[in-house]
């Protein structure tokens, strides 16, 4: 149980720097909390109302009292020890919540005191700061936390400064956790092998890499790193904004949202690239919705007309997957095979995918 | 601890090694840990920095409370990790029934606001000298008890598990300003400068000379 304590005028409940455990209501008479602005030295006096709790944050936070409790006129206090002061709040659940609301916007002032002054230092423009956190986790070969972040990045900075490259980093990461698992494989970015080297390779210097990518004839470049190039400060073309807002929708998980963005941009066909991209990208979502047939019947459709889609190895391994989920390992057989057959690179993720599903359906 | 089983429906699990949030990433979630533990880590240079493994019942990414701000560190799994998810929108509804995490996240609250205060005093003080001296006063204050920071070694002389870096983050300047005052302080032998600790000779040398440089 509380105890009351009564202080006389001009006596001190208690000093700035005490160690406090305690915490207090005011039942009757004036109290002052007296203390100095941290910012201007100034002597600020905050007078206590009946009724109201106060050394409530340096007990609950266990850290010296902040200021001196100084009685100004004759006072009754009830006093709580940390855990009376809990049994008492758990049975008045209100009062924590005002509290907790007290504290979150004293701390959302004080916090933006803080970054007010840290201003002027190199502070990272977050935007950055995740692309390079996906960086990191690219280099040194974690690939599910690269695939994470790269995702993220993807998902709050569709058309961002470096979105296309988040992409790519992106289907890196996620070729590479298929092929070599976690923490295994060659080295996935320049400077990967070194950490030395990797810090000097910075964000700068990939995208100068970029840049003589793209100086490249299209042809030679990958199909993910076919999409158009993006010079720093100019926006990326409509129709890419909405293929990698789309893009990060099925990241999330939102198939069916996903798939009418796609569509919207596959039936529009301004760009033929992004059309042919967002064509493949639909059955993507088909396959995530569970929606074998449907899935099987895109993807038939896009081969029929579009024989040299860039993406049909992926088409073909999705079909045998959906085939497989349909119960008929046989035909799934097929089309894994089929991927396998194909020329290309090597290392493409599909035929990864193409041989461990027929490793694991039993032998090629 | 409380019952939870009506809140399912802000259950989540995570495989380890699966990041819960990333550093930068905008947040407007927090957690609290049902089981497994979860690592708090930064990345600093080239270096993914070790801050902290939380564990059941302890509360992660209440920093959220502030709107639009990035993350400040990155939340990953590392066993399979069941925790609650809540925002500033549905926290209450949280807190009614369970008073027991509504106190755990005011007393998280509190310990925030201080270590923010904290932060401030150091930026406040004009002289750069008095501000790097007084990162080590709030190492000291702060994590004085746990044996990572603030070990003493002998009398008055303390040794700190941090970089030139985290100095420099601290103090709010830049890296090489931060070096050199530190150099500074090493060549008057007031530092002991390592590569991954530095010491101070004398903690309340440090205590006299910030509280000379503060305003009265």
């Amino acid at each position: 149980m509380p105890k009351v304590g009564v202080y006389r005028a001009n006596s001190v409940i208690y000093f700035q720097g005490d160690q406090g455990d305690k915490i207090f209501v005011l039942q009757r008479g004036r109290v002052s909390l007296n203390y100095s602005d941290i910012e201007t030295g100034k002597d600020i006096r905050e007078v206590i109302q009946t009724g109201e709790f106060f050394g409530v944050k340096s007990a609950l936070g266990r850290y010296p009292r902040e200021e001196n409790a100084v009685v100004l006129e004759d006072a009754s206090v009830l006093v709580f020890t940390v855990p009376e002061y809990e049994v008492f709040a758990a049975q008045n659940i209100r009062i924590i919540i005002k509290m907790l609301k007290v504290f979150s916007n004293q701390l959302r002032r004080v916090h933006k005191q803080v970054e007010n002054l840290m201003e002027n230092t190199s502070a990272v423009n977050p935007e950055t700061g995740l692309f390079k956190t996906g960086e990191y986790y690219l280099r040194n070969r974690m690939y599910s936390q690269a695939k994470y972040v790269m995702g993220r990045y993807l998902t709050y900075y569709p058309a961002g400064r470096m979105a296309e490259q988040a992409g790519r980093y992106l289907e890196s990461a996620e070729t590479a956790l298929m092929r070599y698992g976690d923490g295994k494989g060659p080295a996935p970015l320049a400077g990967s092998a070194s950490p030395a080297a990797a810090q000097r390779k910075s964000f700068q210097e990939a995208e100068q890499v970029e840049e003589e990518e793209e100086a490249r004839p299209a042809a030679q470049a990958r199909p993910a790193a076919q999409a158009k190039p993006s010079p720093q400060g100019q926006e990326l073309p409509d129709a890419a904004k909405s293929y990698y807002n789309a893009v990060s929708l099925f990241s999330q998980g939102k198939y069916q949202e996903a798939l009418k963005g796609f569509k919207i941009i596959a039936d529009a066909g301004d760009d033929p690239e992004y059309s042919a991209k967002a064509q493949f990208d639909m059955g993507r979502c088909l396959v995530g919705l569970s929606q074998w047939d449907l899935a099987l019947q895109h993807y038939t459709r896009i081969i029929q007309t579009l024989p040299k889609h860039p993406d049909m190895a992926d088409m073909l391994f999705l079909m045998g997957q959906a085939w497989e989920k349909k119960g008929d390992p046989e035909r799934a057989k097929g089309f894994f095979k089929k991927v396998l057959t194909m020329n290309g690179d090597e290392d493409s993720s599909a035929r990864i995918k193409a041989k461990k599903a027929l490793n694991a359906m039993g032998g090629t | 601890m409380s019952d939870l089983s009506g809140f399912s429906r802000f259950a989540r699990t995570y495989q380890p090694g699966e990041i819960i949030f990333s550093e930068y990433e905008p947040g407007d979630s927090f957690y609290l840990i049902q089981g497994g533990r979860v690592r708090i880590t930064k990345i600093v240079g080239e270096i993914e920095k070790n801050i902290d493994i939380l564990q059941p019942p302890e509360i992660f990414g209440e920093m959220a409370i502030l709107e639009g701000a990035p993350r400040s560190a990155t939340a990953i799994a590392v066993d399979t990790v069941k925790v609650l998810e809540f925002n500033r929108a549905n926290f209450e509804i949280l807190m009614m029934g369970n008073p027991q995490i509504a106190l755990r996240l005011l007393r998280l609250f509190a310990k925030r606001i201080y270590d923010q205060k904290r932060r401030f005093m150091i930026l406040t003080l004009e002289d750069p000298q008095a501000k790097i001296a007084d990162v080590f006063l709030m190492l000291y204050e702060t994590q004085g008890a746990s044996s990572q920071a603030g070990a003493e070694v002998d009398g008055d002389k303390r040794e700190f598990k941090v970089t030139v870096e985290d100095v420099a983050h601290w103090a709010g300047m830049n890296i090489a300003e931060a070096q050199t005052i530190l150099g500074h302080f090493s060549n008057q032998r007031r530092v002991e400068l390592y590569q991954d600790r530095i010491v101070v000779k004398n903690i309340n040398d440090f205590t006299r000379f910030v509280n000379s440089k503060r305003k009265k």
